[in-house]
């Protein structure tokens, strides 16, 4: 499903900060991604959410080779690409039920269409009696789970989670990382989940991918 | 009043806006727009009113000719006016041909020379008011060769001042055009600006939509949908307020000024009156506007979206 070629990244001039990247995610896998601060994680993930082009290797995402897409299809394979942030980046102005509803707006679907499985979805992750509520008014938990349903909403093939627990507490992460254990058994969804948390790995036996320094070594 | 002007507006129906509608990028463009949309429409209320004044005053005067008959040793005065008034009435065209009085005559001199004056020692040029029934179809060549029999005998057909007032009139409407477009032209750049700077205090929305798999055409129409409304909005609120001008203006020209001066404004200007078709052309500037904005906005947007990515 993603396979990563000899690849390199390097912001402008400076040095590379990945190197050699050489992995393969079969498609319904679930991979924590970890390593110190500042080791490229995010870097990485921008690279699989197709934010960021590689200064050198191959990316073959879905069976295509990223660098030969034009734009037209890499928005069309972004669309398969769910991801949740650190710092939940819902829309305050727009109810909990507009944010998550928001993906499926942007494919252009009709309210009347959508409304059923949003509700469904925000039953589901515990959300049912919040979904009138705006962001503001929701609790950290509550907002990294609308994040969360925001980007599964649309049913898309790989979600991506960068520090999805950063900001709550370690009972709260758990049950967070639970929720995205779930997603792939009951949905199929690909997982790659950025922590930094070691105490959270331990309690799942899913591989890791560990990133030093801009190399990556993956544990089963 | 604004506020229950606004309310008067369609609102959007469904989903919520994905821009929010209350910004303050989205407050001071909307500023903007009414104050362009103001001064739009003031410049073109001046248009149209010198316009019609114009068309008017040349219209009154291009139906009348004066005949002067100049004081000639040897002529009989009042034989020669009747002669004149005989020979303007059998012209075609002409509707009706009257020759002014001494008193009046001499009335026409009071404002130079004052009054209280005994004239009737003095031969002075009298004059004969001609009134056209159709100018078009005024036989002026016929009239002007039979009055070269009158001794002392000339035709002012008012031509030069005809043509001083359209020349004055279509500078002043071109005057105004010319300053329309530069409205135009600041109000197309003032947006550019606002909608950057909208878009900058937008970033967090911009970038979440991208996040979610949203197109560049997508994110455009979505603020282009908020930046019409805003055109629309302001326009609206920018031509009202220039009727109202135009409204307050002439109430206060007809109860401010003396009557004589009010008739003399009047004769100039109409009263002020935009009348139901000058309403009409303001109210063009509403659509006008919009549309601007929404297009200039839409540009701005994409050029934008495409440097961002």
């Amino acid at each position: 499903m993603i396979e990563f070629s000899d690849v390199g990244l390097r912001y402008g001039n400076g040095p590379e900060i990945l190197k050699d990247l050489n992995f393969f995610i079969e498609p319904g896998s679930f991979h924590f991604l970890t390593g110190p601060s500042g080791s490229g994680k995010t870097s990485l993930l921008r690279m699989l959410l197709l934010a960021l082009k590689p200064n050198r290797g191959r990316v073959t995402m879905f069976g295509e080779d990223v660098g030969n897409l034009d734009q037209d299809s890499l928005l069309q394979m972004r669309r398969h690409i769910g991801i949740v942030f650190q710092e939940f980046r819902l829309l305050d102005h727009l109810t909990t039920f507009e944010n998550v509803a928001l993906p499926l707006r942007v494919l252009g679907q009709a309210e009347s269409e959508y409304r059923p499985n949003v509700i469904e979805l925000l039953e589901w992750v515990g959300l049912g009696e919040r979904m009138h509520a705006l962001p503001t008014l929701l609790s950290g938990g509550e907002k990294q789970r609308a994040a969360i349903a925001r980007a599964v909403i649309a049913r898309p093939k790989v979600l991506l989670a960068d520090e999805p627990t950063g900001n709550v507490d370690p009972e709260l992460s758990s049950r967070l990382v639970h929720l995205f254990a779930e997603l792939n058994r009951t949905l199929g969804m690909t997982i790659i989940l950025a922590t930094h948390e070691l105490p959270l790995l331990d309690r799942f036996s899913y591989p890791r991918m560990v990133l030093n320094k801009g190399e990556l070594a993956i544990h089963d | 009043m604004i506020r229950q002007l606004l309310a008067l507006l369609p609102r959007r129906v469904g989903a919520a806006p994905i821009v929010p509608e209350k910004s303050v990028a989205g407050r001071t463009l909307l500023l903007l727009i009414t104050i362009m949309a103001f001064l739009s429409a003031v410049t073109l209320g001046g248009v149209v009113l010198v316009q019609k004044s114009a068309i008017a005053w040349s219209s009154d005067v291009g139906r009348e000719l004066t005949i002067q008959i100049r004081p000639v040793e040897g002529e009989v005065m009042e034989s020669n006016l009747r002669t004149a008034v005989s020979l303007a009435q059998s012209t075609p065209g002409v509707a009706g041909a009257r020759a002014l009085s001494l008193e009046e005559s001499q009335a026409l001199l009071e404002p130079w020379l004052g009054s209280g004056l005994d004239l009737s020692a003095i031969a002075i040029p009298r004059l004969i008011v001609v009134q056209l029934s159709d100018p078009a179809d005024a036989d002026i060549e016929q009239l002007q060769n039979n009055l070269l029999a009158i001794n002392g005998a000339s035709l002012d057909t008012h031509a030069a001042w005809r043509q001083q007032l359209n020349t004055m009139a279509g500078t002043m409407v071109l005057s105004g055009l010319l300053v329309l477009g530069l409205i135009g032209v600041a109000t197309v750049l003032a947006i550019i600006f606002a909608t950057r700077g909208a878009m900058a205090s937008n970033r967090e929305i911009v970038d979440v939509l991208h996040f979610i798999g949203a197109s560049n055409r997508f994110i455009a129409g979505e603020f282009q949908g908020r930046f019409l409304s805003i055109g629309l909005q302001g326009g609206l609120l920018g031509t009202v307020l220039a009727i109202l001008f135009f409204a307050i203006i002439g109430v206060a020209a007809g109860s401010v000024l003396p009557s004589e001066a009010t008739a003399q404004v009047g004769v100039l200007f109409g009263q002020f009156l935009l009348g139901w078709d000058g309403i009409f052309i303001i109210l063009l500037v509403v659509p006008v506007i919009a549309a601007l904005t929404a297009i200039t906005s839409r540009l701005a947007v994409r050029r934008y979206l495409s440097e961002a990515s």
